[in-house]
């Protein structure tokens, strides 16, 4: 194979297409719909991936929780659900033995409380009780105002920290700090308001106030309530570290046996990780399924056209070869036309939906918030990856057709009408 | 070899498998063909003429028989090598030009030159040069659509000696044009045999036929009669 016939077969190739537009244009319809889908797909995903990965690095994510509950629900509910509570006493005992973290608290949750404020009411609020320290977390950064002090923990004062969502609901224009808010009845001063931390898919994380612990007691009552304990370990690579450290403290305070299960859950942001998972793997396998299908309908298409087209050019095919084309000459043309005809539809794919992506970052966005997560460009790795795709597309689709066209009987071919 | 010749045959033979039928377009063909040579091959439709021209061209093989083309036994040959033998040594004229529409005369005539690997200026010259040989010096940027007759016939003229072969094939030439510009095809291809070329014309018409020096007829397959013509005209 030499570098000329390469580059003659390819010019031949372009020639062929530009003069048949419309029909090379809708034999790429197939491959346009299914580079779109990879790319629509890939997009969506990096954008989900990415908003995940921000919203753990908010949390923290050198931070785990020691619960009661499993967070992933890989544990049968049943047996998670008849462990014994974490009791305060339990949770400061493992606090007070953890040498090897950089800090550690407990919270205490309660799901589902009402807030009042200026007559209205707001649901749905979680309310959680922590230490002071909770304000040297990822989690605990202050937006606005501080967080609650030693001494307001110290003397269960009525003051609380609103979470990014809840301040932004109740205090749209961003007054919160200074006002006083009811939950469950009791007057509580908002002195602060904690930073945004999830996105879209972990808005929850938002919608927290945070008080000290024992005016969460005070509020909610004190018994028949689990704790967890909330371990920084201080940096990604001390995390096994810390996480063996909890692990074998806290069985000692739990009492377990050697060999016993844990009766208690060590909850790191990767849970999370696990359940999106999950989530991806749906996206990816419907949208490959569509992806295949749509490659088969364009691998047919162009196929189609291919033949349309060699037999239509059999005279030209057999002028060619009466002047001394070889077959690989011919065999090159017919397939870098299929490859061409299969990238170019990459490349209008490539523009439509990069203008999808775009419209929906900049203009979409605007009315729907929930497409927050999504970047307003198509990831280059993305366009890389279907580039290649569509020319391998094209290879298969223009090979058969080829063969058959190098195998023309040149006699034959010129006689062709 | 000082005797070797341009064209030999011994028992050149074709025959087409049709179904129950087996059809013989050639029998037992024995002819020779010195250089420079000027030969008509004549005979109705049917006569096995344009087989006889495939197989010596090099476009079709024999079923079986001996053809050296140049010294060279082609009978064995693959589909590619017969490429590279018609790129080199054959150009060939056909009666319906068989030009490229899309591609303009010089577009056309390099063609042969593309297969040869000649580098794309070289291919260029050589283009211009044979298109103004045969008087096409101020039509070269035109496509074949823009052009008469007698001009495509010319620029088919012109692709097939770009490369210097050893033999043009004209097959029907003058079919698909006028009698005046029919003519003026035929003063061409006397120039060419002047100037040195080897040239078999493929007719069924005796007016065309009696151009070359000598006439070859063909009937069912057969050479019935082979001949110089004593009087060739404008030779």
């Amino acid at each position: 194979m030499k570098i000329f016939e390469i580059r003659e077969a390819f010019l031949q190739a372009f020639d062929s297409l530009k003069s048949n537009r419309m029909r090379s244009f809708l034999a790429s319809l197939g491959v346009i719909i299914g580079i779109s889908f990879v790319l629509l797909m890939g997009w969506v995903l990096s954008g989900l991936d990415k908003a995940m990965s921000d919203s753990f690095k908010m949390m923290g994510v050198d931070v785990m929780y020691v619960d009661k509950f499993d967070w992933a629900g890989g544990k049968s509910w049943k047996d998670v659900r008849n462990r014994p509570n974490i009791t305060l006493r339990q949770a400061e005992k493992l606090i007070e033995s953890l040498t090897d973290v950089e800090l550690a608290v407990p919270v205490a949750r309660k799901w589902q409380t009402e807030i009042k404020f200026a007559g209205n009411t707001y649901n749905g609020i979680t309310s959680q009780g922590t230490y002071y320290q909770f304000g040297f977390t990822p989690g605990g950064t202050i937006e606005d105002g501080r967080f609650f002090t030693q001494n307001e923990d110290q003397f269960n004062s009525n003051v609380v920290c609103l979470g990014y969502k809840v301040a932004e609901t109740i205090f749209p224009k961003g007054d919160a700090v200074g006002k006083e808010i009811k939950i469950e009845g009791r007057k509580f001063l908002v002195v602060g308001v904690i930073k945004k931390q999830g996105t879209t898919f972990f808005d929850f994380l938002d919608n927290i106030v945070y008080m000290p612990l024992s005016t969460f007691m005070k509020t909610f009552g004190k018994f028949r309530r689990t704790f967890s304990i909330a371990v920084k370990a201080g940096s990604v690579e001390n995390l096994d570290n810390a996480r063996a450290e909890v692990e074998g403290k806290m069985r000692i305070v739990r009492n377990l046996a050697p060999g016993e299960e844990n009766d208690f859950s060590i909850n790191e942001t990767k849970a999370f990780e696990a359940q999106v998972a999950t989530i991806r793997a749906i996206v990816w396998s419907v949208g490959i399924g569509m992806t295949l299908l749509s490659f088969i309908v364009g691998i047919i298409g162009i196929v189609n056209v291919m033949f349309v087209s060699i037999f239509e050019r059999t005279r030209e095919i057999g002028i060619r070869k009466a002047l001394g084309a070889k077959k690989r000459i011919i065999l090159m043309q017919i397939v870098f036309e299929a490859m061409i005809l299969s990238f170019l539809g990459a490349v209008l794919s490539f523009i439509f939906t990069s203008l999808i992506a775009y419209l929906t970052g900049t203009i979409v966005i605007q009315y729907v918030p929930e497409v927050s997560f999504l970047s307003p460009y198509m990831p280059l790795d993305l366009l890389l990856i279907s580039s290649v795709i569509s020319i391998i597309v094209g290879i298969i689709s223009g090979l058969i057709p080829a063969i058959r066209a190098s195998n023309f009987e040149p006699v034959i071919a010129l006689r062709y009408e | 070899m000082n005797n070797q010749k341009l064209i030999l045959t011994e028992h050149l033979s074709k025959i087409y498998k049709m179904e129950s039928t087996i059809v013989a377009a050639l029998q037992d063909i024995n002819i020779s063909i010195d250089y420079n040579e000027y030969v008509s091959i004549m005979g109705p439709s049917g006569s096995g003429k344009t087989t006889l021209m495939s197989i010596l061209g090099c476009l079709d093989s024999p079923s079986s028989g001996s053809f050296y083309l140049d010294g060279v036994d082609v009978s064995g040959l693959d589909d590619d090598d017969l490429a590279v033998i018609r790129n080199h040594k054959i150009g060939f004229v056909f009666q319906t030009f068989n030009l490229m529409p899309r591609a303009n005369c010089i577009k056309n005539v390099e063609l042969p030159l593309i297969y040869a690997g000649v580098p794309a200026d070289e291919r260029h010259e050589r283009a211009i040069k044979a298109l103004q040989n045969v008087g096409l010096g101020d039509r070269m940027y035109h496509k074949p659509t823009e052009l008469s007759g007698g001009q495509r016939q010319r620029v088919a003229i012109a692709r097939a000696l770009v490369n210097n072969p050893s033999l043009i094939f004209a097959d029907e030439p003058t079919g698909n044009l006028d009698t005046k510009t029919g003519e003026e095809i035929m003063k061409l291809f006397a120039d060419l045999w002047r100037n040195g070329n080897s040239i078999i014309l493929v007719t069924h018409e005796e007016d065309i036929a009696k151009h070359a020096k000598r006439i070859i007829k063909l009937r069912d397959g057969l050479v019935i009669d082979d001949n110089i013509n004593p009087t060739p005209i404008y030779i």
